[in-house]
């Protein structure tokens, strides 16, 4: 049941790229740069109640270091309505250009989480010459927490590689057990040609 | 020459492989770009980004140097240690964060010297940059190597690796040495030329113009550099920015993704500090006092956070409580930012209620710990060190602070102060434990088992241009034993003592104290492979002494020697406006446990500063005790 007495807020949803040299941010360090940029826009940000107040903003699935994106997410609550042309005009001025808001919406209320409405990510890499073909191995052997841990490829690669000269690209499930990483999954590949970079490009449900 | 040019591409791959790639690749908010400058300058900090790039001297040169029409200047930090070595093994060198381009394609370079622990670092730098070690052994249109900073105060051990040093606040002194750099190479001057010109310039030193006479000659002569041409200084005075209570409080400066120390917003709310404690160097360098205006203070922190997009904003200074409008400042920020979640702090409080009171001010909810720092045990030694407080200023700064609400408080001490005995020693026990005990009397009978208290011990470094500048210090055996006849002189167990092993101490000592002989010292541990010396996990202590043994230095000499007043120290030519002979006085004054007075706060002190750098102290109200 939610609170009748709680202030109202808005949920804004944004989109936004990370690309060039600052595809080698972290996730935390963008969670931080874009916290900064939110207050940099004055935009009217709700916070949390208690102890250490903090910006109710969420974050989208994490992107790994290296690999840029047209299409990462954060969902900010604010505590006033702003147009969402508005919203975006403010956030475009307080952004670096390599990490630039793209789009902005507002969304319901009790719509799912960034992090977890869009498990499907579809990634292109470009590589140094024309590839027609990569082989990709049946598992691969990853250490979390200084565990190993064998994921069969097939069942996070769900859209096989598409070529087209120089790029390619594949899409990947994100599971509530875990993920395959798209750099992971292309240093296991045999590929005749070195990866230049790696590009999120679509999330979706 | 090397070209003016990006070397990303080259670098890049090293980046991605690099610990922390956010180190090096730039594209910050709040970056400035000249591409069309005709003068180019890089501002270093001789540690990595994490730690430079808070640093204040950096934010402030940087945006003296830009605000200059045709000049640009961009930051550099010196790459991790693994960075290092890939770049060397890659044959790339060192590159400015702004346009990643070689350092030796900048027409100067600027080295802060932030802590004594530093200098190998420097070479480290000068080296991966690809220059000399030595400025005698550069060649025409290699960069110019400049230094300044705290460390600059005792400048000989670095003397031989700049080609000119800068003393003092650089606001105003280091465009002007760039200006003369700038007008000189366009006109063809040679290297030796523009030294010339930089030695005739206020606040400039030149070391390559001057002999470094041997320490009989210089007791003779009073000075330790002669001249070796007409026309140069016998003494550096430092240089002071006058305007600075007046200048804005905000400072634009660079938001960094990594995540760095002092992550925040800064605002210089004052500068220089009075009280006088002798041990203190910071203390004597930033004289005067000038006080920015609480409007000054308050629009600089509310543009400062609008246009960074930080949520926290620190008021800097060497003793921020003392500002005389700092309730006032307090106050209105707290009205300003309630329930925005932005975070007030100030670096350090001063020991009495009013103290305890200001950091109840900007705490809030949240109250982590509180930090004191009696310094000294008794009170002769607290006077011996002009620690102008009481154990009752103490017993009224934890009585506010518990019944405020802190539960944690650090007390900071120093052991090893001319004239300690053992009962100043078991006196610093005692004093703990007293707080305790008040604390134990203030905070709910529920609440006692989260007290803590705990006094942090650091061993006396004697700093140059300081009343106990001649005392020596310490053996560290002997520290070893005062530290614990204090640990074995505590009872309590809520209270603990911490004490760091200083094995870098001697290394301080050596910098605070020597003369350019220590330049070849540090020379030779650097090429032993000694490099971040002040990362306790990198310092080398077997290259130092192999590389002291091989100069015939003593270093546990060096550092222990204590000297009569009337000996000239190898630092002398550098003046910070303190007159010797009331450097001598306060030596003496301490001797005899007699302390002399903030003259912030009442009567002139009669250090000099005022009078040779014709200024005065510059509040924006009265000070209140």
């Amino acid at each position: 049941m939610t609170d009748p007495n709680a202030p109202r807020v808005f949920r804004l949803r944004a989109t936004f790229i990370e690309r060039d040299r600052l595809a080698m941010l972290s996730h935390l360090e963008v969670a931080h740069a874009l916290e900064r940029t939110v207050r940099r826009a004055g935009l009217p940000f709700a916070v949390s109640q208690g102890f250490s107040p903090h910006m109710k903003i969420a974050f989208g699935a994490a992107l790994p270091v290296g690999v840029g994106s047209t299409c990462e997410i954060f969902d900010l609550q604010l505590r006033e309505y702003v147009a969402a042309d508005k919203a975006l005009a403010a956030l475009q001025q307080a952004s670096v250009p390599d990490l630039m808001v793209q789009d902005c919406s507002y969304i319901e209320n009790n719509a799912p989480a960034a992090s977890v409405a869009f498990p499907f990510s579809t990634y292109e890499v470009r590589f140094d010459a024309p590839v027609s073909a990569v082989v990709v191995p049946e598992t691969i052997t990853v250490v979390r927490k200084r565990k190993e841990k064998t994921l069969v490829v097939s069942e996070f690669l769900t859209e096989p590689f598409t070529f087209d000269g120089d790029r390619a690209t594949f899409t990947l499930e994100a599971k509530p057990t875990g993920s395959l990483r798209p750099d992971v999954l292309l240093q296991h590949c045999d590929c005749a040609a070195d990866i230049v970079s790696i590009t999120r490009i679509a999330q979706t449900a | 020459m090397v070209p003016f040019e990006s070397i990303w591409t080259q670098v890049a791959p090293l980046v991605a492989r690099a610990e922390r790639p956010s180190r090096y690749i730039n594209r910050e908010w709040g970056c400035v770009y000249k591409p069309d400058a005709d003068f180019r300058f890089c501002m270093i900090y001789p540690d990595t980004y994490e730690l430079g790039q808070a640093n204040q001297a950096l934010r402030i040169l940087v945006n003296a140097v830009n605000a200059q029409p045709g000049m640009a200047a961009e930051r550099g930090f010196l790459p991790a240690p693994e960075m290092c070595d890939a770049l060397r093994a890659a044959g790339l060198p060192m590159f400015s964060i702004e346009s990643c381009a070689p350092l030796a394609a900048f027409d100067a370079i600027g080295i802060t010297l932030p802590h004594e622990l530093a200098a190998t670092n420097v070479l480290e730098a000068i080296d991966l940059a690809g220059l000399p070690l030595r400025a005698l052994d550069r060649a025409e249109d290699d960069p110019l190597v400049l230094g300044g900073g705290p460390c600059a105060y005792n400048p000989e051990p670095y003397a031989p690796f700049f080609d000119a040093i800068n003393i003092g606040e650089g606001e105003q002194s280091l465009p002007e040495g760039l200006a003369v750099i700038r007008d000189m190479r366009q006109q063809g001057a040679t290297r030796r030329d523009i030294w010339r010109a930089l030695a005739r310039l206020d606040g400039w030193y030149v070391p390559a113009l001057y002999r470094w006479r041997t320490a009989e000659e210089a007791q003779a002569a009073g000075s330790w550099i002669e001249p070796a041409e007409e026309g140069v200084p016998t003494t550096i005075v430092k240089r002071l920015f006058d305007g600075f209570a007046t200048s804005s409080g905000w400072e634009p400066c660079i938001v960094p993704f990594a995540e760095a120390v002092h992550d925040r917003l800064n605002v210089e709310i004052l500068r220089g500090c009075a009280r006088g404690c002798r041990f203190c160097q910071a203390g004597m360098m930033y004289r005067p006092v000038r006080e920015r205006s609480a409007d000054n203070v308050v629009d600089a922190v509310v543009r400062g956070l609008a246009e960074t997009g930080y949520d926290e904003v620190s008021l800097t200074s060497l003793s921020t409580t003392d500002h005389s409008q700092i309730a006032d400042i307090l106050e209105r920020l707290n009205r300003h930012y309630e329930g925005t979640g932005v975070r007030i702090s100030i670096p350090s409080q001063r020991l009495d209620s009013f103290g305890a009171r200001m950091a109840d001010l900007v705490a809030g909810q949240k109250k982590g710990g509180l930090t004191f720092a009696p310094e000294a045990g008794t009170q002769r030694l607290r006077d011996v060190i002009n620690k102008n407080v009481t154990e009752d200023d103490l017993f009224g700064a934890v009585d506010a602070a518990f019944a405020a609400g802190w539960r944690r408080c650090k007390l900071y001490f120093m052991v090893g102060v001319p004239t300690e005995t053992d009962e100043d020693v078991k006196g610093i026990a005692r004093l703990v434990q007293q707080v305790y005990d008040h604390a134990k009397a203030i905070v709910p009978k529920e609440q006692k088992g989260s007290i803590q208290i705990s006094a942090s011990v650091a061993l006396f470094v004697p700093k140059a241009h300081t009343p106990f500048q001649w005392c020596g210090q310490i053996a560290p055996e002997e520290a070893l034993r005062r530290v614990n006849l204090l640990r074995h002189s505590v009872k309590y167990r809520a209270v603990s003592v911490s004490w760091h092993d200083p094995k870098t101490s001697f290394v301080e000592a050596v910098m605070s104290r020597s003369g350019r002989e220590a330049a070849a010292l540090v020379e030779g541990a650097w090429r032993r492979g000694a490099r971040f010396d002040a990362w306790s996990e990198c310092f080398r202590e077997d290259a130092w002494r192999a590389a002291a043994d091989e100069q015939g230095i003593d270093v546990e000499a060096v550092a222990q020697t204590g000297y009569p007043t009337d000996y000239v120290l190898p630092w002398e030519h550098i003046s910070c406006g303190a007159d010797r002979r009331w450097l001598a006085r306060e030596h003496d004054l301490a001797l005899r446990e007699e302390t002399t007075p903030d003259c912030t706060f009442g009567r002139c002190s009669g250090c000099g500063v005022c009078m040779k750098l014709g200024t005065d102290n510059q509040l924006a109200g009265e000070r209140h005790d």
